[in-house]
């Protein structure tokens, strides 16, 4: 995988007493584009707090281009940005 | 009493292991950590001094508090990254939640350093719990901290500066003589330059040779301070660790201008700007100053000051502004100043205030004061500004390195 770190905008479930869920976010791609991809799996989250700045780190599954790929999303608690981390 | 375990976690290189931290979080390829790099201020402002500086960059012979401009004549490519202290303050914030876990007792000393009282628990072994905090805190926050172990709050301080980074070190009464004394007299806290001038003069310059002169002696030499500097190479020192602040003794803000100021009318709106801050702050704390000081820097480095003993103790504004814009007026020479610092003094409580016949008291300025500072409190700072700011260039309140927050500053006191 690879660090991006390129903001997205995202649709995401807050639940009642977990993270956030993910649920479909939107990407602009190289043609300048938008790209809307769903978010099929999380695998994991977990909290970071590096540095005292609390992000929270999801590892997806996704189908794009149909093709699944497996990737990392994070959440920047503070300042309610989401970012697609690695791919 | 029983003997007590004090520890003092020091970050090492605090402000740049932060950043780096926060810049890998972010995505960042490259770890400063790794390389030559420093955290400096705006050299267009002329803040441009090395703040934090990296272990590569160390190599190079860059001191912190030099220029920026000297830092990259010794490294041409050394990577400047600018100061965030709201982000400081976060990571401080959280190494000390994750300190609270440990002990009751826990004292921010600076924005960097804490120390902890560990007397209370028997139960763990000391040092299994400073490898233990050491790597959690590398783990859980990213970034790696010196832990001394001392009896007291100077020998833990003392024990966390011998070999950096992430170590664990001890100095108790016996080990003194062996880690603390062959180190050079201004490695020892409260030693400055000045002081390390005076002793080497005597041919002092180890703690240790500091530490077996005679009490008396340094005392009819030095007088007081010298005595706690001789307490101090003997290992003596008993202040608790203090989980409630220090009562304040006295509030200043100063500024470097980006430019020399030349004239009467600048130099007095920095005085104002100065005045609204300090103001601000006093009416805060809910007390009152009597004596204001103002201090000058000009161009050739040259700093003197001025004060002035009030005959009522004042949180105005106003009185602050006018007291400030008099002592300026009766010692500046005429000549291009490059820092300003307006401070107050002497504090009284502002329940009730013996007035006096000979001065005016206003009590519609007392309100007003308080409707700005709601307003400002409210809308923030720049909400409500005076009007002989408009289009001068010169920020309307000046001060504080983070204006939102308490920002924990150094001192002499443990």
């Amino acid at each position: 995988m690879k660090v991006l770190m390129k903001p997205i905008e995202m649709i995401a479930w807050f639940t009642k007493d977990k993270n956030p869920i993910p649920l479909r976010y939107r990407i602009v791609d190289e043609n300048n584009l938008y790209r809307v991809v769903k978010v099929d799996r999380v695998l994991f989250a977990e909290e970071e707090k590096l540095a005292g700045n609390r992000m929270i780190l999801y590892r997806c599954e996704s189908t794009i281009n149909n093709i699944r790929k497996i990737y990392e999303l994070k959440y920047e608690i503070d300042t309610c940005k989401w970012f697609l981390f690695k791919i | 009493m029983k003997k007590r375990i004090i520890f003092h976690i020091d970050v090492n290189s605090a402000y740049l292991s932060w950043e780096a931290v926060y810049r890998l979080q972010h995505g960042a390829a490259i770890d400063l950590r790794d390389i030559p790099s420093i955290v400096g201020g705006d050299e267009s402002k002329r803040h441009g001094i090395v703040l934090a500086r990296s272990i590569p960059a160390k190599k190079f012979g860059i001191l912190t508090g030099e220029t920026i401009y000297s830092a990259r004549q010794k490294c041409p490519n050394l990577t400047i990254v600018p100061p965030n202290y709201e982000r400081y303050m976060k990571a401080s914030n959280s190494m000390i939640k994750l300190l609270e876990g440990y002990s009751p007792y826990v004292q921010r000393y600076s924005i960097d350093e804490v120390f902890m009282d560990y007397s209370y628990n028997s139960e763990k072994n000391f040092l299994d719990t400073a490898y233990e905090i050491k790597e959690r805190i590398r783990g859980e926050l990213g970034f790696t901290v010196n832990i001394g172990i001392g009896p007291n709050k100077l020998l833990a301080k003392m024990a966390s500066d011998f070999k950096k980074p992430n170590r664990v070190h001890t100095l108790f009464h016996d080990e003194i003589e062996n880690k603390m004394w062959p180190l050079p007299v201004d490695e020892l806290f409260m030693v400055g330059p000045r002081t390390k001038a005076k002793l080497n003069k005597r041919g002092i310059f180890t703690i240790g040779e500091l530490a077996k002169l005679d009490r008396e002696y340094i005392y009819s030499w030095l007088k007081k301070p010298g005595l706690v500097v001789w307490e101090y190479a003997n290992g003596i020192e008993n202040s608790p660790v203090r989980n409630t602040p220090l009562p304040i003794k006295s509030i200043g803000n100063s500024t470097t201008t980006s430019y020399d100021v030349d004239n009467r009318r600048e130099s007095h709106m920095f005085l104002l700007a100065l005045s609204e801050m300090v103001g601000m702050r006093v009416r805060n704390l809910e007390q009152c100053g009597r004596v204001i000081s103002v201090s000058l820097k000009n161009d050739k480095f040259y700093s003197y000051s001025h004060q002035r003993k009030l005959s009522i103790a004042t949180d105005s504004t106003n009185v602050i502004y006018r007291t400030a814009k008099k002592l300026f007026d009766e010692m500046w020479q005429g000549e291009p100043i490059r820092r300003f610092s307006v401070s107050i003094s002497e504090f009284y409580s502002n329940e009730f205030q013996q007035l006096s016949l000979l001065e005016d008291y206003n009590e519609k300025e007392e309100i007003l004061d308080k409707t700005i500072d709601k307003i400002r409190n409210k809308y923030g700072y720049n909400s409500i500004i005076r009007s002989c700011f408009l289009h001068s260039g010169v920020r309307p309140i000046i001060g504080g390195v983070v204006a939102e927050e308490d920002y924990p500053m150094m001192s002499s006191l443990l």
